[in-house]
Formats: C-alpha cells, sequence, structure tokens
C-alpha cells in the first residue's frame, strides 16, 4: 500500500522534477557559454567585427554594418577601428553612433524605456507559461486519484431520506431473481 | 458561485489590458513612416567639418557661423539630387545676399563626377567633397538627398530628408531668419 502511494507521488512529481532538470540544464549551458565567451581577449578586427555587428547599416535594409558591403558601412567599420585605436570602449562607440543616428542604429533595443519591454517581457511570459503548465500537469495528474468528488464529505441523511433509501433497497431485494 | 465571477472578471480584466495596449500601440505606430527616423541631432550644434571645396579653398562649417547654412548631401548619380539642384539654386540665387549660406557636401562620387555635374548643371554655390564619409556619419545620413539647416548659432533646425521643395525651403528659411532676428 504503501510502496503504491509512493508510487503514485513520484508520479504526480515527475513532470515537474523534469521540467525543473530542463531549466538547470539550460541554465548551465547558458553560464557555460557566457564565462567561455570572455575568457579570450579579441583581436581588434575581432572587436570591429564585434561592434559593427551591434549596428545596423542606415542606408540599408535589415544588414548589419558588419555584413554591409555599402561605403558608408566600410566607412563605420573603418571609424570604429581608429576609434578603438584610439582607445575607446565599445561602449563609447556606440554612444557615438546613437548620437548622430539615434536608438534605431542598434541591432538589438536599448535595456532603457519602452524598449526594454523586449527583454524582460520575454521571460515574465516564459515564467507565467511554465508555471501555468506546472499547475495544468499536476491538475491532470492528480485528477483519476483523488478527484473534487472524493474531497467532499458525505452529508448525514434526513430520517426521511432514510427511509427513502430502505424503501428503495427492498424493493431491489424484491424485485432481484431468487 | 462568487468566486467564479470574480476570476473571471480579473480574466476579462487582463484580457481587456493586452487587448487595449495592443490597439495603442498599433494605433501610435501605424500612423508613422517607418523610413523617417527623427533625427537626434535637431536642436543640437551642427556636426562641424572642414573639407575641400571642388572649386575653392577648404570650408569650414564653424567660420560660418553667424550665418543660415543649408547643408545639402548630394552625388552625381542621385536621380533625386538632380531632382532638387533647381529648388536650390533658387534657394541660394534669393537668400546669398540675406546672410544665407547653401553648401552641397558631394558624398560617395568621385571628384570628376562631381566636378562635371556642377560644371553642368550651372551650381552656383560652394560644393565640398566628403571623401571619407566620415561628415556624412556625423551626420547620421540614411541616404541622399537630405538637408540639415542649421540656424545662426550653429544649432540644427530641421532635417529634410529626399528632395527639398523651393516653396518649403524658402519659408523655412525666412522663419529661421526671422527667429534669429529676434
Amino acid at each position: 500500500m504503501n510502496a503504491a502511494a509512493a508510487k503514485a507521488r513520484l508520479r504526480t512529481k515527475l513532470p515537474v522534477l523534469m521540467v525543473l532538470l530542463a531549466v538547470l540544464v539550460g541554465a548551465i549551458t547558458l553560464a557555460v557559454v557566457a564565462v567561455r565567451g570572455h575568457q579570450a581577449q579579441p583581436s581588434q578586427a575581432q572587436q570591429v567585427q564585434q561592434i559593427a555587428a551591434g549596428l545596423h547599416c542606415p542606408i540599408c535594409k535589415d544588414l548589419s554594418v558588419a555584413d554591409s558591403p555599402a561605403p558608408l558601412a566600410q566607412q563605420m567599420r573603418a571609424e570604429i577601428a581608429q576609434k578603438l585605436r584610439a582607445g575607446e570602449s565599445a561602449g563609447e562607440i556606440r554612444a557615438s553612433f546613437v548620437a548622430a543616428y539615434g536608438d534605431s542604429v542598434l541591432m538589438s533595443p536599448p535595456r532603457r524605456g519602452l524598449s526594454g519591454a523586449a527583454y524582460f517581457l520575454p521571460a515574465i511570459v516564459i515564467l507565467v507559461g511554465v508555471l501555468g503548465a506546472a499547475v495544468l500537469i499536476r491538475r491532470w495528474v492528480r485528477s483519476p486519484e483523488t478527484g473534487p468528488a472524493d474531497d467532499v464529505e458525505a452529508a448525514p441523511l434526513s430520517a426521511t431520506q432514510r427511509r427513502a433509501v430502505h424503501r428503495a433497497l427492498a424493493r431491489l431485494r424484491e424485485e432481484e431473481p431468487a | 458561485m462568487r468566486r467564479i465571477t470574480r476570476r473571471r472578471g480579473i480574466l476579462l480584466g487582463v484580457v481587456a489590458a493586452v487587448v487595449s495596449a495592443v490597439v495603442v500601440l498599433l494605433s501610435t505606430g501605424l500612423g508613422k513612416d517607418p523610413s523617417v527616423v527623427a533625427s537626434p541631432l535637431v536642436g543640437r550644434v551642427a556636426p562641424d567639418f572642414t573639407l575641400s571645396q571642388l572649386n575653392g579653398p577648404p570650408m569650414t562649417l564653424s567660420k560660418l557661423r553667424g550665418q543660415v547654412v543649408v547643408v545639402n548631401f548630394w552625388a552625381s548619380w542621385c536621380t533625386e539630387c538632380h531632382t532638387e539642384q533647381a529648388a536650390l539654386d533658387q534657394t541660394w540665387q534669393q537668400f546669398q545676399d540675406s546672410g544665407v549660406v547653401v553648401v552641397g557636401v558631394n558624398f560617395e562620387d568621385t571628384t570628376g563626377d562631381a566636378s562635371d555635374y556642377v560644371r553642368t548643371a550651372g551650381v552656383a554655390y560652394p560644393v565640398v567633397e566628403d571623401t571619407d564619409s566620415r561628415t556624412a556619419l556625423a551626420y547620421g545620413l540614411r541616404g541622399i538627398p537630405e538637408t540639415f539647416i542649421v540656424d545662426k548659432t550653429g544649432r540644427i533646425v530641421d532635417r529634410i530628408i529626399g528632395p527639398v521643395d523651393a516653396t518649403k525651403l524658402s519659408s523655412e528659411i525666412n522663419e529661421v531668419l526671422l527667429a534669429g532676428a529676434r
């Protein structure tokens, strides 16, 4: 009996455990990628490429400065290289382009203002989805064993009701074939 | 029964809030032309430049302080730039004695092609060469033709995307001149 109860309890918790395991594996993978990405010092050409990849080519459609063959994009890459040689940080270089072009020059929206919603909303949606799924799975797993009917305590019968039940049972016994 | 009603009310409220947010975003966003991006430079001091003229000594923007400057980015290969040529010439003729300078900034072009165009089209105002596109980048150029109006204090008061219209340009210059005279 105890073994069956433990088995049932495990069956209830299994989906939640699986979801937690998936989240854990994902988090570890992201952490490893994030740490490895910062280990090696990139060359100046790589730095130019990284910064250029984060900027929209202003005269192209949906192309980054890194990917665009347009002369203006080439000039932007040359300007990035020159600024890096002058000791400017990636943030300062990006800020100089934002000063001339506005936030729309950035490939990713800035983390402030209304654009910041692009960063936290997906996380909220995923969290709500995971919680909703967990609640639904839990209900779905529990329902065959402990349905709402099991939770309701039987209400005491009145004397009239008890007499009616006895009469019905007696009638059933009489009708039963011997 | 009461609990279910409250739950439904919350659900309806959430749905109504989401729908309202989407409607507001669409109604504000759909009215805008996505290709027209407001320049953060309007209201700020115009980026300075010293560029070589096609027919004359190097020109420095900051040395024109005290005059209204119309900075027009163009190229000989740009057909829309040809369209606005007459309007710019007309503006130059109309305002050159009123403290207004029109400067053509040649962008992504060769000196030969630019000079040929200036000669054949009879461009009378000064034209400078932005050979390394650095000035274009400083002005946040997104294409040509693009025109910036700089007031007497050196601040950009407007950016015009596409070919300029002579009537609109002259009325805008008159406003800037009037504002500067006050």
